[in-house]
């Protein structure tokens, strides 16, 4: 089968390069047969990838354990579950999986837009498998996960040869959450590749700007959402298995995957600029181009082995190979944008300062000088090597105060942004708009502070998580009246309807919200305790209202592992509430010991206990207990931003409702002689 | 919004979001962290699990532990922070900062995102001044490209891609 899955490999690739340079061709000679040729190559390679990837999905399902990768990374007592997880837990593999999700997504375009955008597909299909070929090289030339195990013999030739077990999965990896939070995060840094190939290929094809942004809209917010659970699953794998009793480390595997989803989430703002005024082409265009650059350059930096990281499972001297295609997209982007940039021009103007324009202008700001001053940081160990010699090392606290004070301006613009008008917004607009939340928000600080509330930082983010929320609110409030004044529909199922009319704008609005959820998750951080103490049996600790009686130990054999158990009963106001049992566990097939923690969590707080091990003055094992305010609404928030998405990725009611009966009136020309830039199907808010 | 519907969704909302404090207010005595605590949180472990000293992951980790310990026995004969940064320094080299020191080379981490932040929105300003100062039919005046023929790429971009 690892014969099977490398020959595959390398048709994938073979297909791939017939896709490009094809489809280079069929863009010059607009040959129909070539089109499609290069087009079912482009079809032909992905089913190839998903056959290689299956075909090691196999092996190690099968125990294959002649082929170096599952070695390295499975054994035979190793769950189903996570034989599944064993593909992306090497460099081998995980490459090989960011060709397959990849390829997931370049048939679906290719699917989707088979019949469709004729003269512009040739372009978008080159730029896909361009991205493929780079990493089909990797999957053949440079990692392949189908290497045999071999030795040489006595008369010097090399055998194959085969284990009686592999080396088993790190035990980091062998957690639930692992199943799940790769592919997102993967599905995210891969999907921004479409609208890359959409922008790219609109550049060369020399379209105007507006066609790629309406086209490859729902692809990006799919890769944003997806961007997003990966980013709140590694969180909360980081949280549940790491036990340090923090979900967010700044590490730099963090880091990268939280940049691209800056710039993402900046483009996903600008890009109505774009679709309602005509402006910020330029800066959309190089918007997409740099989030797809940063998600390469996220996976160099993670492993290339330049900077350090817990998270970080897959490093090698692989580093080059990303530099180099780093600066071939750079290369192409500046050629084609030096060369097309006139069909970018802006054709609006800016009426008011105090307008919707401004504050997407503000929040790109906002969002990108988090992502520069973020990817500065993480390089800055990197950086004063270089210049003088010593490593410098930038930690949690560094990016903590640079960019609280980022994230609670881009949260003030969360809020002041959806209810700025279009080109101009009047004084009284803004007092009708702003009085109630802002009186709002004013009256939680007050009640925080009444109650005892001393950290700025989480003071002034309450005051705007209920400012945000207020305004989100009324948004609601004011919709849903006018529609159940005219239906008499109840108030909920009003604004039901009203969201399903504008599943853009309101789905937006339900996001917004899930980020103030996240951000008051994060605001409960700063009154975290914790308390570490050694046990004996019988012993207590105390920690809030919270009181920890340890009764006693036990072990638990696993299939892959052994567990031994700390009995914790935790008692609130002396009265028994549950038992936890946090573990630490030994993997006997590397050796390996790992921590799973136990949680007791709900909306007001989470208590999580880590049996820290053994504590090497007293020999007594050592309970460390953290009190963690507000973090069940992080995971909270993450829900609700992903149904927002969602929402806002469905068709707009009423557009359902005309293109399934009544034609469409025929658009009026503008004033000056042009037909709109795009056709407002849907709302843009 | 009526004058008889504010009252009730002020209400509503102030119901909605008191809680929130309510729910951070911790309640009762905070249990401080004590000062080893407080200044072990301005190194990093030196183990290579990239945390700082006090959140270090591995475990039962004998570099955080050495650290520790090291640390405890500073704080206890009453070091200055000054001086146990320094302890530490010298034995691990400046990769033990959790931050850079704001001094000399390392300040530069420190003054970039202001500095970012300071040119992007001279940035923004001047794109703001610039596009308020613009003509209305801006195409048709920009240069490089006429306004017919960005129409009719306009025009060629319809008709060839469909949504």
């Amino acid at each position: 089968m690892d014969v099977f899955g490398s020959f595959a490999l390398v048709l994938a690739f073979v297909c791939a390069v017939y896709a490009f340079g094809g489809g280079i061709a069929a863009i010059f000679t607009r040959h129909p047969l070539l089109i499609k040729s290069t087009r079912q190559a482009g079809m032909a390679t992905c089913g190839l990838i998903f056959v290689a990837t299956f075909s090691l999905e196999y092996l190690f399902f099968s125990d294959n354990f002649s082929n170096a990768y599952v070695v390295a990374h499975s054994n035979r007592d190793l769950s189903t579950f996570y034989k599944i997880a064993a593909l992306w837990s090497g460099q081998e593999g995980s490459l090989l999986f960011w060709s397959f999700l990849l390829a997931v997504y370049v048939l679906s375009v290719l699917v989707t837009y088979r019949n469709k955008n004729g003269e512009l597909m040739p372009y978008v299909g080159v730029v896909m498998a361009g991205v493929q070929i780079f990493f089909l090289t990797l999957n053949n030339f440079v990692a392949s996960p189908f290497k045999a195990l071999a030795s040489p013999g006595a008369d010097g030739v090399m055998n194959y040869v085969a284990r009686a077990d592999g080396s088993g999965l790190n035990p980091l990896l062998q957690y639930p959450e692992m199943v799940i939070h790769p592919p997102n995060l993967y599905s995210g840094y891969t999907g921004f590749t479409i609208p890359f190939a959409f922008a790219l290929g609109a550049l060369l094809a020399r379209y105007p700007g507006e066609k790629w942004i309406h086209l490859t809209r729902k692809w990006t917010m799919i890769a944003w959402m997806f961007q997003s659970m990966g980013i709140l699953l590694g969180a909360h794998w980081a949280y549940a298995v790491l036990g340090w009793g923090g979900y967010w480390g700044w590490d730099p595997v963090e880091n990268a995957s939280f940049l691209p989803w800056l710039t993402g989430t900046a483009f996903l703002h600008s890009v109505m600029m774009q679709e309602k005024r005509g402006m910020m082409k330029v800066w959309n265009v190089w918007l997409v181009f740099s989030t797809f650059l940063l998600c390469i350059l996220g996976t160099f930096l993670t492993r290339s082995g330049i900077v350090s990281s817990v998270h970080a499972f897959a490093q090698s001297s692989i580093g080059s190979w990303f530099v180099g295609f780093l600066l071939l997209i750079i290369t192409v982007c500046f050629g084609a944008y030096l060369k097309n940039r006139d069909y970018l021009k802006s054709e609006n103007q800016l009426d008011s300062i105090v307008s919707r324009e401004s504050s997407f202008l503000f929040n790109n700001l906002i969002l990108l000088v988090s992502c520069i001053a973020i990817l500065s940081g993480t390089l800055f160990p990197v950086f004063s090597e270089w210049i003088t010699g010593n490593r410098i090392s930038v930690g949690a606290p560094f990016f903590n105060k640079v960019n609280i004070p980022i994230g609670l301006l881009l949260l003030f613009l969360t809020g002041v942004g959806p209810l700025l008008a279009w080109r101009k917004t009047s004084t009284e607009s803004l007092k009708r708009n702003f009085g109630w939340p802002l009186g709002i928000g004013l009256v939680a600080g007050v009640i925080a502070l009444v109650f005892g509330f001393r950290e700025i930082y989480s003071w002034v983010c309450l005051i705007l998580c209920v400012f945000v929320a207020s305004t989100v609110g009324l948004e609601f409030y004011r919709g849903a009246k006018v529609i159940r004044a005219r239906s008499g529909a109840s108030f909920l199922a009003s604004a039901v309807d009203l969201t399903l009319r504008n599943t853009r704008r309101y789905g937006g609005y339900i996001v917004h919200v899930g980020m103030v959820f996240v951000f008051i998750g994060l605001a409960g951080a700063a009154f975290n305790r914790d308390i570490q103490k050694d046990m004996q049996v019988g012993q207590t600790m105390q920690i809030g209202s919270y009181t920890l009686l340890l009764q006693g130990f036990d072990s638990k054999p696993e299939k892959n592992y052994t567990a031994q158990r700390m009995n914790v009963e935790v008692l609130r106001d002396k009265k028994p509430l549950m038992m936890l049992y946090p573990e630490k566990r030994h993997f006997s097939s590397n050796e390996q010991n790992g921590t799973m923690v136990a949680i007791y969590s709900t909306l007001k707080e989470d208590l999580y206990v880590v049996y820290a091990g053994d504590s090497p003055e007293t020999n007594m094992p050592v309970l460390h207990a953290y009190l963690n305010p507000l973090v069940k609404w992080i995971w909270f928030g993450g829900a609700v931003v992903v149904f927002g998405t969602l929402v806002a990725m469905l068709p707009n009611r009423r557009a359902v409702l005309v293109l399934a009966g009544a034609p469409q009136p025929a658009a009026q020309p503008l004033a000056h002689g042009l037909t709109p830039s795009v056709t407002l199907r849907e709302g843009h808010d | 919004m009526t004058k008889k519907a504010r009252p009730v969704a002020a209400i509503t909302m102030l119901v909605m979001f008191a809680v929130v404090p309510l729910l951070i207010t911790p309640a009762g005595a905070q249990q401080l962290s004590d000062r080893a605590k407080q200044v072990g949180g301005k190194f990093m472990c030196m183990c290579n699990c990239n945390q700082v000293l006090t959140g270090c992951n591995h475990l039962e980790c004998s570099t955080m532990s050495a650290m520790l310990k090291e640390l405890n026995q500073s704080v206890s004969r009453g070091d200055s922070e000054d001086a146990i940064t320094q302890m530490f320094v010298q034995e691990f080299g400046t990769k033990v900062y959790a931050e850079p020191p704001k001094s000399g080379f390392s300040l530069v981490a420190w003054v970039l995102p202001s500095v970012y932040l300071f040119v992007g929105t001279g940035l923004v300003v001047f794109v703001i001044s610039r596009w308020r100062k613009r003509p209305a039919a801006f195409a048709a005046a920009a240069p490089g490209i006429s306004a017919e023929l960005l129409e009719r790429s306009r025009a060629q971009a319809s008709r060839e891609t469909q949504d």
